[in-house]
């Protein structure tokens, strides 16, 4: 067992009229390997829960790519290995490698206002898989992309999923929630189904 | 994250922001730039009058003494006699007189005036002393005789010229055996004192000595009232400064006969010493407050960039940063700037104390001292850090979802 939610509860304004309870007792089990959609209209929990689950091994996917502007592509994924205490000498072997996976190697010195919305979340992924986390952790990674691009970087969250690495992908999107091999539903903080399905590209 | 990446990231950040970095700076570089511009000052002003002072000698005691008209008795041959007494304390004794008239000293074609004021350099004064006139001012004899008791007494057109006379007046021929006219009277010259070497202190050196016994011919007759009395010691100018006031005092009652004074370089000193440290303490302090001005203004730009920056922030945790290095970065930052901002106020106040020097301390060469640097810089870091600390612990705090939300 990778995660182990148990009866997880997040509650705003306790006990007021106002009283919100953003996590309602959810309890999730995820296994090493798998590649799980989060699938909720917005307010149904998703990010709360997300936000409980948070672990150095965990490489992180933003809907809004949250690259640092003032450094290029490069620098911006050679970061989390600099926080992760990587040998200065190793660093950037592995930024570069990392880019590779996601086709950005050749803007590795341009800055995220030089890019497109598609390669930065790109970079974002490579960003989040420098470090090689067994746990990608991705909210609404294709949420301000155009389909053709949302697709692409599907397809390489699909790569990582092959290769091993357990998915978590959050979404509101049931399109893209179709394609993950396990989903789980939430609705006002609660799971309100957990499904395995079969899908097309595996 | 090791320091060397904190120091290149803080680097990064500064440069990506250069104007707000700057004048962040601005309040470090004026506050150091300034303590290192008022130290550096009264330091050189302190090291100027030292100078002054030694050269001049220490242990000398001033003596004032004059009686009004209708006392008898030569102060000065009573002095003397009195001094002779106390030959275990007292080196030496002489009347200290400056002749203030216009009188034109001549050797050749060159020819020098006592009114010169125009032009100090060039200015030679003419003072008149005992034989122990050398001793007393802490004058080194550079060649042939100081005056003798018998020039004094005989009156004799004698006169020793000290080392910047000798200069003007011969260039490097050795005068001794020379004549020179002093307004028009020929006067032999006996010997030659060695310069001083006191910058800035020509009146020391440009001098031109006759036996006191001129007084009467050459200073309108006035009374002799000022001496000095060189004593062997510190202890020994205390001793003799009581016995001076005691025996002066048997014969002037101040106020009513006359007046007396006796005084010594050496309180002289000491006050001026205190006097000096008083001026950078209270400089220092003007100074300090205006770099506490500057460290205030550096937390609260800290302060508005971690409001700006945490997004920044936001992130930096969420692709693993720890608390610790969020701190150490806004630290580091901080200290950075500060440090800049201290180097460069060095840098100004070392050019300002130059300047200084040249204008307020006669062109004297003030280099700041390795201390007052090295504790400027030392000081603007630990103003960074610690007033870097609230915002970066602010910093570090925050939520990296909620940071990250706070767009």
């Amino acid at each position: 067992m990778l995660i182990d939610i148990k009866d997880l509860y997040k509650i705003y304004n306790e006990g007021q009229e106002s009283e919100v309870r953003a996590l309602d007792g959810v309890s999730l089990q995820i296994d090493r390997g798998e590649f799980v959609a989060i699938v909720g209209a917005s307010g149904s929990g998703k990010s709360t829960m997300m936000a409980r689950i948070r672990n150095r091994e965990i490489g992180f996917i933003f809907q809004g790519y949250n690259l640092l502007q003032d450094l290029d592509a490069l620098d911006n994924v050679i970061l989390p290995l600099i926080y992760r205490g990587t040998s200065i000498f190793e660093r950037e072997e592995l930024a570069m490698a990392a880019l590779a996976r996601v086709g950005m190697d050749d803007r590795a010195r341009h800055r995220p206002s030089q890019m497109s919305g598609g390669q930065q979340q790109r970079v974002a992924i490579a960003r989040a898989i420098a470090t090689h986390p067994p746990i990608i952790m991705a909210d609404e990674p294709t949420g301000a992309l155009d389909s053709k691009t949302g697709r692409h970087v599907l397809g390489i969250l699909q790569q990582l999923y092959r290769e091993g690495t357990t998915i978590l992908l959050i979404t509101h999107d049931d399109g893209i929630a179709a394609t993950a091999p396990r989903v789980v539903r939430l609705s006002d903080g609660k799971i309100i189904s957990d499904k395995h399905q079969e899908v097309d590209w595996l | 994250m090791n320091l060397m990446q904190a120091f290149k990231m803080a680097f990064k950040s500064i440069a990506s922001k250069k104007m707000r970095s700057f004048l962040t700076m601005l309040g470090i570089i004026i506050g150091v730039a300034s303590v290192v511009i008022m130290v550096s000052v009264v330091q050189g002003q302190n090291k100027k009058q030292m100078e002054y002072l030694e050269a001049m000698g220490d242990n000398k005691i001033q003596v004032y003494a004059s009686r009004w008209y209708g006392s008898s008795g030569d102060i000065s041959e009573l002095l003397y006699e009195y001094c002779l007494g106390m030959q275990d304390l007292v080196v030496g004794v002489t009347p200290q007189i400056e002749v203030w008239q216009e009188i034109t000293i001549k050797y050749g074609a060159k020819t020098f005036n006592t009114q010169n004021w125009d032009d100090w350099e060039k200015r030679v004064s003419l003072k008149l002393g005992s034989d122990q006139f050398g001793v007393c001012n802490n004058y080194t004899l550079g060649g042939g005789r100081e005056l003798s008791f018998l020039d004094v007494d005989k009156t004799n057109r004698v006169c020793v010229l000290g080392g910047g006379a000798k200069k003007l007046l011969f260039d490097f021929v050795d005068p001794v055996g020379e004549t020179i006219f002093i307004n028009s009277q020929p006067f032999l010259v006996v010997g030659w004192y060695e310069p001083t070497g006191v910058e800035g202190m020509s009146d020391m050196d440009n001098v031109v000595l006759l036996p006191y016994t001129f007084n009467r011919t050459l200073n309108n007759n006035q009374d002799i009232s000022q001496y000095v009395v060189k004593a062997k010691s510190a202890a020994a100018t205390t001793m003799a400064i009581a016995k001076l006031k005691a025996f002066l005092g048997g014969f002037i009652t101040n106020g009513e006969n006359g007046n007396y004074d006796v005084y010594s370089n050496n309180d002289w000193s000491n006050q001026m010493q205190e006097q000096s440290l008083m001026q950078s303490l209270v400089l220092g302090a003007i100074a300090g407050i205006s770099l506490l001005v500057g460290g205030i203004g550096i937390m609260n730009i800290m302060l508005v960039t971690v409001t700006e920056r945490t997004r920044e922030i936001g992130i930096r945790k969420a692709i693993g940063a720890e608390r610790r290095s969020i701190i150490v970065q806004f630290l580091i930052e901080a200290a950075v700037i500060c440090g800049i901002g201290g180097l460069i106020g060095i840098g100004l106040g070392c050019m300002g104390s130059l300047i200084a020097g040249k204008f307020l301390l006669q062109g004297m060469i003030l280099w700041p001292s390795s201390v007052i640097t090295i504790g400027a810089f030392t000081f603007s870091v630990a103003l960074g850090v610690v007033f870097g600390l609230y915002p970066a612990i602010k910093a570090s705090s925050l939520q990296p979802v909620e940071a990250l939300r706070a767009e």
